[in-house]
Order: C-alpha cells, then structure tokens, then sequence
C-alpha cells in the first residue's frame, strides 16, 4: 500500500505542477497588451483582406484603424469633415463637389490630393469588389485642383454622403496600387494607426499601432488588437476575464451569459432585421407568388410574437417594414400591420384560388435558420397550407444556389437597417441582389423618381408612402428587430454607430 | 531497420500523392463559383469570369490539380484565394498551437493512464474499479461538454487560467504554459481514459502469464517485475492506442480551439473548408498526412524497440 500512495502523490504532483506554474505566471496571459492605453476587440467577421476595394461594412473598423474616409460617420449618423472638409451636392442631386483637406501625405510622404481621390474611387468601382457596385452611380471623378474634386453622377443619388463614409471612401496610399496585391496584407492609408507586421496573423490577431505624425485627432489608445473568434462563447469568456475588452453579441444566450456577470457593462442596440426576403414576386420559381394576396397571407400566417420570445429570448422588437426606426420612410405603426391571423391567410390564400395550399421552397443557411427557427416557419406556414421545404446551403453553395442558379422564391436573412434611405431602398428595392429578379410595380415606379432626386428629409412624404406600400403589398415578410448587445469588460464605455452593427473605431473610449 | 523505415517512407510518399489526388477532385466537386464567393452577389458576371480565370479555375480540374502538385513539390502551396495570406506562412503561424496540444495531450496521457493502468492491473481492487468508472465516465462524457465546464471553474470563475486565447512558447514561456494547460486537461481526459483502461488490461494479460510467476517464485522484488518484465510486454498494445489517440485528436482539437478562442489548425480547417478555399485546405491535408505518417512511423519503431518479437512482423 506504500508504494501506490507513493504512486498516487507522484500522480498528484504531476497534475498540479503546471497549475502552479500556470497560476504564478497569469499576469502575462493570454493578451500581453491590457493596459490602459491598449484596446482589444473580438469580432466573427474575417475581412477579405484589407485592400480598401474589398472592404465590406461589417469589416470596416479593420480599414477604419489604416485608412481614412473621405467622410466620417458620426456615431449618431450624421456626416462631419474628415479627409474631405466640405461637400455639396447640386440641386437634383447630380453633382458633389469636395473640397480636400491640405497638407495630408501618406506614409511614404505621398501627398493626398485630388488625384489620388480620383485613383482610389476608380480603382474602387472597376476593383470587383462586394461594394464596388455603391460607385455604380459615378459617371467622373473630376480632378479641379489639388484640394477640389467634383463627383458627376449618371443618376441622382442621395446616398454619396454615406458611401463616402463607408468602404467606397477608403483613400489608399495610390503608389501602392502599382504593387500588385501589396494592399492586401500590407495596408497603407493615412489613418490614425498602422498594422503591425510582427503582432499580425492574419485570420486571428491584427494589431494596430498608433502611427507616428497623424494629422486628425488622437483616439484614446496606442494599440488596438482586432481578435477573430468565430463562436461567441469564446468571445463572451473573454470579456468575463478581461481578455477581450468589447465586443458585439449577437445570440440571444450569450447575451444573458453575458449580463449575468456584474463586472460586465452591456449596451443595447437594434440594428438587423431578420425576416423573409422575397425576390420572386413576379413568380418566376413559384408562380403563385405573383398574387399580393398570397404574400399578404404568408405576413398573416406567421406567429412573430412567439419566434421572438422562443427564438430570441424576446430580445427585440416585432416588425412588418424594412426601414429602420432612424430613416425617414419609418412609421412606427407599420410595425404591426400584420396582426398573427391564420384564419385570414387561409382566406386570402382561398381568394387568390390557393385554397389548396402550394409548395415554397427556401434554401436554409444554419448560422441563421436555427433548428428552432426553421421548425417553427414550417409549422406556421403548414398551418395556412403552405408547404415550406428547407434545402440546406452551406457556406460553400450558398451564394451560388441562391444569387446565380437563382433556385429559390426567397431567402430568410438578417438585413442592416441602415440609417440612409436610400441605400435601403438600393439595397432592397432596386434591382440588384435582393431583387434579383428585378420586379418592380406601379407605385414604385411612380415614387421612386420623386424620392431619388431629393434629400430624404424632403421626400419623407414618398417615402412613407413607398414604404406603406412595400408592406401593404408584401413584399417582404420581416419577422423583427434583434437586440445586439455590445459589451465589455468594464474598461471601456462603447458607443454605438448608427447603422452599423459594429461600432466605428473611432467609438471606443477608457471608461472613466 | 534502415530498410523499414526506407520502405515506409515509401509507401507514405505514394500514399500522399494518391490522398491530394483524391482531395483534389473531392474538392472540385462542389460546384462551389469561387469567384462569385469573393465578389459577393453583386458583382456582374463578367467581374465574377474575369476572377475565376485569375485564379485558374477556367480551366479542367486535372489541369489545376497538376499546376497545384507541380508547386506543391516544391514546397509552394499558393495563397490563400481568400485572405491574400501565403499558406505555408498562415499554417506555419498556427501549427505550433495545435503541435502544443497534441503533445502535450500526447505525455500527458502516456503518464497517467500508464500509472493509472500499472497501478489499477497490478492491485487491482477499489484502485481498479476507481480506474474503470473513470475510464467509462471519461470517455463517456461529450468532448465539449467537459471542455466547458472546465473553461468555466477554472478559468470564468477561479481564474487561474486565461479563458481564451494564446501566447506563443518563444514570447514567454509561463505564457504558453498558462494558454495550453486548459486546453491539454480538456483534451486528456478523454484519451487517458481509453488509453489507462488498455493498459490496464494488457498488464493484467501478462500478470497472468507463466513467466511473471515464475519471477515471483524466484524472489525479484514486485516493482522489478512490473517496470522490467511485465509493462515491456504490456505496453505494445497501449502504444499502438496511444498513437491511434494521437491521429484522432485533430478532430478533437477543433473543438477545444474554438471555445478556448486558439488560433491553430483545428479551427482553421472549420473555417476555410467551408469557404472551400482549396489551395489552404490541400495545404492542410498534405499536413495532416504527413503527421499520420510519421506518429505511425514513431510508433512501430517504438513498438519494435519494446518488443523485439514485433520487428520480424
């Protein structure tokens, strides 16, 4: 018996040595760079790369750190002076003339100037990338002197202002883009920081110096981390041990994790939209999508109140519009339009000679269509007669199945609800990808002249009335606004970007 | 045993060449429009042509495959159609993360379940049957469950370990210690237990044996006959478990990496295989490959050295 308890402590000794190790040397953990002046930040979305022409606006924080915009987004959604100090748009909104900032120069003293504003915003629209299609609009880029560009427009476009805070705005340094791929990995802008080579895997850790001689103001931290997770359990650990200092939660389960610690400082915001996009209401795949009545019926057919408390913890707030609360075309009351009345979608479903019911086929991608979500549409849509079969997608064929076979009548999908009314409208109602189709109707062919060719605020009334019509006609089937949670460990206070799920990162300060 | 190990070396250069062949097309099934998964569904499809015929993938399968194996050959596996980032330099940054933790994994289970498996084989009694239930509750319990709650006591709330992420063993090395010991324990408990229950069991086989009893008859002390005679014999069949434990701990290691936030090549595969970037993934398998190849290779030439009678086979 000797020997073994002999045994049993050599055992013992050998699982806790490391322990021991491990406990003296936490301080140098996991993220050596915690102190005041640095910022760590996790995120699930994996940028392209950081050539400005791939840039996408979940990615943007990545771009933001290197890369100046022409125009900074505020957090509230408004526009103020950045690489560009003024702009004006002509009256019917074909014309923005830019004045430029003077004396700014890349980092290997490159001057930025109306030419190189020219060169990124070429490149940018022929570069193919997802955004490129935001510059569609831009017939010249004219060069009128150094520090002055005008932007001539095919077609009116009220959303420039946005563009040009977002991916399309990015300036790069121009003498890169002789460098084949150089951007792509060795980023080079005039932003407030600059990617640090040594600290950077690509795919898991970038991290950001302050760069020497910025010409804006200082942001509060000398390096910012950008950490990729791709499952917010491990984000949501993170934040608890002070690892991870902020982040952005989407699912409803991590949130509450989230909450339960006290240390942990969470900021609510609404942002996507999730609901079924339907593209095919001229009934190209399921012709009996072509009758109003039909999509009025699936809209009257769906319990959203119980998908919300089932599905998201009732973290969110029900909907039948497309626009979000900040744009001019919301009215509060279409958020209920649709009331849940199964017997009604029957009726109407009798009306529009379906009374038999019919077959809707959806492609399912997972990371969206929960288990509990897909059950539940199923059922719903089953009980009016409507047979809703899922074709699993991965994220291999999905975009393929969906936007180039163009094999299905719609697609559930969480949307941004951007602030801009017009990128909204770009984005849903025009022809383009979610309206692969290219369906249009009557009244929208009617508003559409009327909203373009103005600011939003002056065309509120179209575009309420545009708006009203979307969803009286339905085309669309939102379920409802999700709460995103932005968190942190209690180090930093977060502000949120209007019309972005990620804050901008010129939105993070020390807490005080 | 030159001539052995000649002969291996061998039959995995062929066996790596027939496994990129068969890689290759399995990839190129999936009708997968690679260029219009970098574009995004905007773009128009003379932007999406024009990429996929830079990346090559205009032309026939056979064609690209043999263009892959001729810079594959020579240690070029390309860039990564998605990121922009070299492959060897992606795989190279995060292979010493999951090398950390199959090693670690590796001495770790060698250690105990051979103590636990000597102990329980030769005492047997309460010993054995604490050995038994935790063999089947260890290897009864979810992977991921026991990684979770390991994360949570001894990371959320004791906060002895970092919950997430990893310090690489040449920035500190009580860093890397503290990143991995989680991980490893995660991973160990699965593995000890199969492996300690196999040890357990020969060890018992060859206690019963004529020659232990005729040791005994002839007075060597107990611990001379167990570490000289008994676990010599006993361990070739463990051996071979271990280095089984070994291959399959890549599929275990995905898991444990991805809620301990590590970058390496468990998580990497999840996230590029479903991007279907092949130029990363072959990558990847060529890896993998030749690590199955050389653990099978270490293990039989352990085997041999233990057992002699193993050589002749």
């Amino acid at each position: 018996m000797k020997k073994s308890a002999r045994v049993a402590i050599a055992a013992l000794a050998f699982l806790a040595a490391p322990m021991a190790l491990a406990g003296c040397s936490d301080a140098g953990g996991a993220t050596p760079e915690s102190g005041p002046k640095a910022l760590s930040v996790a995120t699930m979305t994996l940028p392209q790369s950081l050539d400005p022409k791939d840039a996408t606006g979940s990615a943007l924080p990545f771009f933001q750190a290197v890369y100046d915009t022409l125009i900074k987004r505020e957090p509230d959604g408004s526009y103020s002076p950045m690489l560009a100090t003024e702009w004006k748009y002509n009256d019917d909104l074909t014309e923005l003339a830019l004045t430029l900032r003077g004396g700014v120069k890349f980092d290997d003293g490159t001057p930025f100037d109306a030419e190189a504003v020219k060169a990124n915003m070429e490149r940018f629209r022929k570069g193919g990338g997802a955004q490129a299609k935001t510059l569609n609009d831009v017939k010249t880029i004219k060069v009128v002197d150094a520090t002055h560009v005008t932007l001539e427009l095919a077609k009116p476009n009220p959303a420039m202002l946005f563009y040009l805070s977002d991916a399309a705005g990015l300036m790069a340094n121009p003498a890169d883009f002789a460098k084949g791929d150089a951007l792509k990995t060795k980023p080079s802008g005039t932003g407030p920081y600059d990617l640090d080579q040594n600290l950077t895997f690509v795919g898991t850790r970038w991290t950001f110096t302050r760069a020497p001689g910025y010409w804006g103001t200082r942001l509060p931290y000398d390096t910012i981390t950008i950490n990729f997770f791709d499952n917010e359990t491990a984000i949501v650990n993170g934040i608890k041990t002070g690892q991870v200092n902020a982040a952005l939660i989407q699912d409803a389960d991590q949130q509450i994790s989230a909450e339960g610690d006290p240390k942990v400082k969470t900021v609510k915001q609404e942002f996507d939209f999730q609901g079924l996009v339907l593209f095919d209401r001229g009934g190209m795949v399921t012709p009996e999508m072509r009758d109003p009545r039909v999509r009025q019926a699936l809209n009257y057919a769906i319990d959203r109140k119980t998908m919300l408390e089932k599905i998201r913890q009732s973290r969110g707030e029900l909907t039948n519009q497309v626009f979000g609360e900040s744009t001019a075309a919301y009215k509060p009351e279409l958020d209920t339009y649709y009331s849940y009345d199964p017997a009604k979608a029957r009726e109407l479903l009798k009306e529009a000679g379906h009374a038999g019911g019919f077959t809707l086929k959806l492609p399912r991608i997972a990371a969206i269509v929960s288990d509990a979500l897909a059950a539940s549409l199923q059922s719903d849509l089953g009980a009016v007669g409507v047979k809703l079969v899922w074709e699993d997608v991965d994220a291999g064929s999905a975009i393929k199945r969906i936007f180039t076979d163009r094999a299905f009548s719609g697609l559930v999908m969480n949307i941004g609800q951007s602030s801009t009314d017009w990128v909204v409208v770009g984005e849903l109602v025009l022809p383009g990808a979610f309206n692969m189709f290219g369906y249009t109707d009557d009244t929208v062919k009617e508003l559409l002249p009327k909203i373009q060719g103005r600011d939003a605020e002056d065309a509120k009334a179209e575009l309420q009335a545009l708006n009203e019509h979307l969803v009286e006609d339905g085309w669309f089937v939102p379920f409802y606004r999700m709460t995103y949670l932005h968190v942190s460990d209690g180090s930093v206070t977060i502000t949120p970007q209007d019309g972005m799920a990620v804050p901008s990162i010129y939105n993070y300060a020390p807490a005080e | 045993m030159l001539s052995f190990i000649a002969r291996r070396t061998a039959a995995g250069a062929a066996l790596l060449f027939v496994i990129s062949f068969l890689s290759y097309m399995l990839l190129s099934i999936p009708d997968m429009d690679v260029g219009r998964q970098l574009l995004g569904q905007g773009a128009s499809q003379d932007l999406v042509d024009a990429r996929n015929a830079a990346l090559g993938l205009d032309r026939p399968v056979l064609a690209q495959y043999l263009d892959w194996l001729a810079h594959a050959v020579r240690g070029d596996f390309g860039t990564s159609w998605f990121s922009g980032e070299d492959v060897t330099r992606a795989i190279a940054n995060r292979l010493p993360v999951t090398v950390s933790l199959m090693v670690g994994v590796t001495l770790v289970t060698a250690v105990l379940s051979f103590l636990l498996g000597v102990w329980a084989g030769v005492r047997r009694g309460a010993i054995d049957r604490f050995v038994q239930v935790f063999a089947v509750v260890g290897y009864a319990l979810p992977g991921f469950l026991v990684t979770l709650v390991i994360v949570l006591v001894f990371a959320v709330h004791l906060r002895w370990f970092p919950a997430i992420g990893y310090v690489g063993l040449t920035e500190s090395f009580g860093g890397w210690l503290s990143t991995v010991t989680l991980p490893i324990a995660a991973l160990s408990v699965g593995s000890v237990a199969g492996v300690s229950q196999q040890v357990r069991g020969s060890v018992i086989d060859v206690m019963r044996q004529d020659y232990v009893r005729t040791l005994r008859a002839r007075g060597l002390p107990p611990w001379r006959i167990v570490f000289r005679h008994v676990l010599r014999n006993a361990s070739a069949p463990a051996l071979a478990v271990l280095g089984m434990q070994f291959v399959g701990m890549l599929g275990g290691a995905v898991l444990v990496e991805q809620i301990f936030g590590l970058p390496g090549i468990g998580s990497m595969t999840v996230n590029y295989t479903t991007r279907g970037d092949i130029p990363v993934i072959m990558a990847l398998v060529m890896f993998s490959v030749v690590g199955v190849i050389m653990i099978n290779l270490v293990v039989d030439i352990l085997i041999g050295w233990l057992n002699p009678k193993a050589r002749i086979a």
